[in-house]
């Protein structure tokens, strides 16, 4: 019988690491249902709503791109527990549809994955937490590293950059950062 | 097989047991190994969380708010493309008599291609009355209008907002003020023209006038944090703790570092000198200066050497040919149904034989923070060691120094023998000067009076660059403390804070005097022990016999040695004279003066109506009138007699709308120049990242006047925060771990199933 401990006892790590892996998956799925609906009151309502009652972030956009049908809520700042659930806002940069560039980074394998899908010419389209509506068009993209990513935080037009890891299908993160950058066509009020 | 292996087994017993020994090992190895797995993952989870938590710290650190000071974003510099706004300042005093008028004019200049709002912050002198603003937009002069403070910053705002040129002049401190001029077009140069009225100022046979030029970066405490302690009755009540320098924004332009930029805001200087009596020595102590004279009462000066940078301030002194100065002056001048009057007596000396000095007790207070680094620290030293050679045996002494810390020498103050006098000597020559500037904890310690001995003279010397924006601090302390103490304020340096010490000195019931270079230390103490060692002109009152008068200052404060009496009066009608009494020394002292006497003066209404002012301010300050009622009074002054005060400012509009709807505007906070004689590292720390132009967006569209909010200072590009999760790494070793488990289960399957086979 002890011959079945070693291949049990592996087995069973084995379980809990795909599990915690999974359980990233689950728990970035299951924020964006529950940002989704504090989304909706926020917007309703135009006050700040926390997802669920200890959150230390809230959502403040939304970000479409229809032509992929793919969509997120992006939450406040970009410390690691607001990235486990939604894209985050990096917190020094101006708020979309305001003048300079907004800057929204979340993880390559969960919220940004259909980063990859997201071509040249695309139309992205953010919703903020006040109700207004913004569309920019992908104009360019580029992969820099982390430290020198390029983007100057007081920029003269309106301008969205879009964040996340690079190479996608890396294991293990690296320096380098995937970047979308795309200008705002119109307001529509 | 089997037997095979029973034989084999049998043939090598000790191989058999070799194989046991294997298996074993082996399996210690795999628990070994499952082990190491587990906290290298262990491991890696941690490790990615703290990264994070890294990412995390980097950006918050892009937020210090030290870095905000100069409240504004910095913009990339695309190779030298976008320019700041460039300035030129010229001034233009006149000195007739007892006054004097002075004009500034500021040439903005935009090279830039796009639309420009600049803003300036700089010093004028501290008495000084600002009361016209003119914009001239190319061959255009608008002349601007006084208005409450608010009201002008939302006329100013609005025609901001509708692309219209705009000045505004706002008063910071009483010698700080602000210039905003609006919608500068690209290659346009807008001209703003301020001017004011001063009193000259005297000090026994010299008269001399002042003009700042540059405002010395201020050390503002930071806020108190207190903790509150409710009480345990649940009432609730707690004291939350206001910022000693609630506009610390506004009064702290960026420093451009001298070491890596050119002297900044070119000035050239003009004096027209009409003293009303026959000139002896005209003498410039900061600039070289080219003088000439028309006639024997008049002199014009000039800069010797064209503009100058805006780093030091500019002292004319000049002195009657007469070996005495006149000891009397007085002037009028008539503005709507009032008359106003303005006196200048020289009470005499009392003689040095008649009476012996009372024994004094000096305390001397010299800071030594970061902002007297350089030559002014040299100044302050050089000046107390000559104070403490100047002691006398029977006097006592003690000596505090200060930055953000503090040392007083001696427990208490001691006899001012060889020994003692000695140790301070080399005490003060020790001293170096770095740190922040906590001028009130100094104040408090001198002021307190450990000794308690009335037979004492108690004074105060107190040597500084005044450098700090919690200038109400101070005065607060002053007045809460002073009892008999008197304060002598000694203002060191090229940019001193003169409204700091003139205040300080009056509140404290004292003098001041500046000293402005190593050569001046000499003759200004010697001037200054005059001052102590001398009685003063006590118990001073001023009487009209027939008009109906309001003089400022209320209650007269005591005259020293060489120093004027100034007093401005409004009155009703010009007739009758004006007695002045007082004691000097023990011996009562009189004077009449027929107003008929009084020659033509100009601007004097304004001077009277700026002392009044200046009067509301201290009665606050000492708490005999309620914030509300000082307020009210300066209104009513202030919109009387259309001069900017801390609630008034000048705004001038040109109704032309200039800037084309859409077109963006920018903000240009021009940077000032360090003082001469700073160092920039003692005041600011490491040398920042200094970009050649600091510019600040702001859209033209923005909603509200609203306040200046500081911007975030971020670096030139953004780090991006790690954007990779663990979970496929995770996911990926779980498989492989669970298909190394089915193997090895299926492996041990086997084995038993042969085993049983067997």
């Amino acid at each position: 019988m002890s011959r079945f401990i070693s291949p049990l006892v592996l087995a069973l790590v084995g379980t809990i690491l795909f599990g915690d892996g999974a359980y990233i998956h689950a728990k970035a799925w299951l924020a964006q249902v529950l940002l989704e609906r504090a989304f909706d009151r926020s917007v309703a309502t135009g006050q700040i709503v926390k997802p669920w009652s200890w959150a230390d972030t809230w959502p403040v956009a939304r970000i479409e791109v229809k032509r992929i049908g793919a969509s997120a809520i992006v939450l406040e700042g970009t410390s690691g527990q607001a990235l486990a659930f939604g894209p985050g806002h990096l917190d020094s940069t101006a708020d979309a549809g305001e003048r300079g560039v907004a800057v929204y980074a979340a993880h390559r394998d969960t919220h940004f994955r259909f980063l990859r899908n997201v071509s040249v010419g695309d139309v992205i389209e953010i919703t903020r937490r006040d109700g207004r509506h913004f569309r920019y068009r992908a104009d360019s993209s580029a992969v820099v590293r982390f430290d020198a990513s390029g983007i100057a935080p007081s920029a003269r037009d309106f301008e969205l950059v879009l964040s996340t890891c690079w190479p996608f299908d890396a294991v293990t993160s690296g320096p380098e950062r995937y970047i979308l950058h795309a200008t705002l066509i119109e307001p529509d009020e | 097989m089997d037997t095979y292996e029973t034989v084999d087994s049998h043939e090598h017993p000790d191989e058999h047991l070799w194989l046991d020994r294997l298996i074993k090992v082996g399996l210690f190895l795999l628990a070994q190994s499952i082990a190491v797995l587990l906290v290298s993952f262990v491991a890696l989870l941690v490790s990615f969380e703290t990264s994070w938590s890294a990412t995390t710290s980097q950006q918050a650190s892009l937020l210090q708010p030290g870095d905000a000071r100069s409240g504004t974003l910095l913009l990339k510099d695309d190779g030298g493309t976008i320019e700041a706004i460039r300035l030129g300042i010229d001034v233009d005093v006149t000195v007739s008599g007892p006054t004097l008028r002075t004009r500034v004019t500021q040439v903005f200049r935009n090279p830039t291609k796009g639309w420009v709002e600049a803003t300036y912050v700089y010093p004028l002198a501290s008495d000084g009355a600002v009361d016209t603003l003119k914009m001239v937009v190319g061959d255009r002069i608008i002349v601007g209008d006084i208005k409450e403070r608010q009201q002008a910053r939302v006329i100013y705002e609005q025609a901001r907002r509708a692309g219209q040129k705009a000045a505004l002049t706002e008063q910071e401190r009483p010698n700080i003020f602000t210039n905003s001029v609006a919608n500068i077009g690209p290659g346009e140069t807008v001209l703003v023209q301020i001017e004011y009225q001063e009193p000259v100022h005297q000090s026994g046979n010299e008269y001399s006038l002042r003009v700042p030029l540059v405002v010395g970066p201020r050390y503002n405490p930071a806020p108190i944090v207190q903790s509150v302690d409710f009480r345990n009755d649940g009432s609730g009540w707690g004291a939350t703790t206001s910022d000693p320098v609630p506009d610390r924004d506004r009064i702290s332009p960026q420093v451009a570092d001298p070491a890596r930029n050119a002297p900044l805001n070119p000035t050239s200087i003009t004096v027209h000198l009409n003293a009303g009596f026959a000139l002896g020595e005209v003498k410039s102590y900061h600039h070289n200066v080219k003088v000439e004279s028309p006639d024997n009462m008049s002199r014009v000066v000039t800069l010797a050497d064209g503009p100058v940078p805006a780093d030091r301030d500019f002292e004319l002194t000049w002195k009657p040919a007469a070996q005495k100065a006149p000891a009397v002056g007085l002037f009028r001048e008539h503005v709507g149904d009032a008359d106003y009057l303005l006196a200048f007596v020289t009470p005499p000396a009392a003689e040095q034989a008649t009476q012996k000095p009372l024994p004094r007790e000096v305390v001397f207070v010299i800071d030594n923070s970061g902002s007297m680094g350089g030559t002014s620290i040299e100044q302050a030293k050089a000046s107390l060691l000559y104070a403490l050679g100047r002691l006398q045996p029977n006097d006592r002494f003690n000596v505090i120094r200060f930055d953000d810390t503090m040392d007083v020498l001696f427990p208490t103050s001691v006899p001012a023998d060889a020994a003692h006098v000695g140790e301070a000597t080399s005490f003060v020559s020790a001293l170096q000067a770095r740190g922040g500037t906590e001028m009130v904890p100094a104040m408090r310690a001198a002021l307190t009076d450990k000794l308690g001995d009335t037979n004492m003279v108690r004074q105060i010397v107190f040597l500084t660059d005044g450098a700090i924006g919690n200038e109400q601090q101070l005065f607060e302390t002053i007045t809460a403390m002073r009892s008999r103490s008197r304060i002598f304020m000694v203002g060191i340096g090229s940019a001193p804070n003169t409204y700091l010490m003139t205040r300080a000195a009056e509140l404290g019931r004292g003098a001041f005097t500046h000293i402005g270079s190593v050569e001046q230390v000499e003759e200004r103490m010697r001037g200054l022990f005059a001052k102590l060692e001398n009685p003063a002109v006590t118990g001073l009152s001023a009487k009209f016999s027939v008009a109906k008068a309001d003089v400022t200052p209320a209650i007269i404060p005591d005259v020293y040695r060489d120093e004027p009496l100034v007093l401005a009066a409004k009155l009703d009608k010009l007739a009758g004279s004006l007695e002045i009494k007082g004691r000097v020394g023990d011996r009562p002292w009189s004077v009449t003066l027929p107003l008929q006497g009084a020659a033509e003066g100009k601007g004097l209404s304004k001077l009277w109506a700026r002392r009044k002012i200046g009067d509301a301010e201290v009665a606050r300050t000492l708490r005999e009138m309620t914030p509300e009622d000082t307020d009210k009074t300066i209104l009513a002054l202030a919109l009387d007699h259309q001069i900017v005060t801390r609630l008034t400012s000048l705004v001038a509009v040109d109704k032309t709308p200039s800037r084309p709807e859409g077109a963006p505007l920018r903000l240009s906070e021009l940077p000032i120049n360090l003082p001469a004689g700073w160092d920039f590292e003692k005041v600011f720390g490491e040398r920042p990242q200094l970009t050649p132009t600091q510019l600040r967006e702001r859209r033209a569209d923005a909603g509200q006047p609203a306040a200046r909010r500081p911007a975030p200072v971020t670096s030139d590009t953004i780090r991006l925060p790690k954007t990779a999760t663990s979970a496929e790494l995770k996911m990926i070793a779980g498989l492989i771990m669970l298909a190394l488990a089915l193997i090895l289960f299926v492996f041990n399957r086997r084995q038993t199933l042969l085993t049983d086979a067997a």
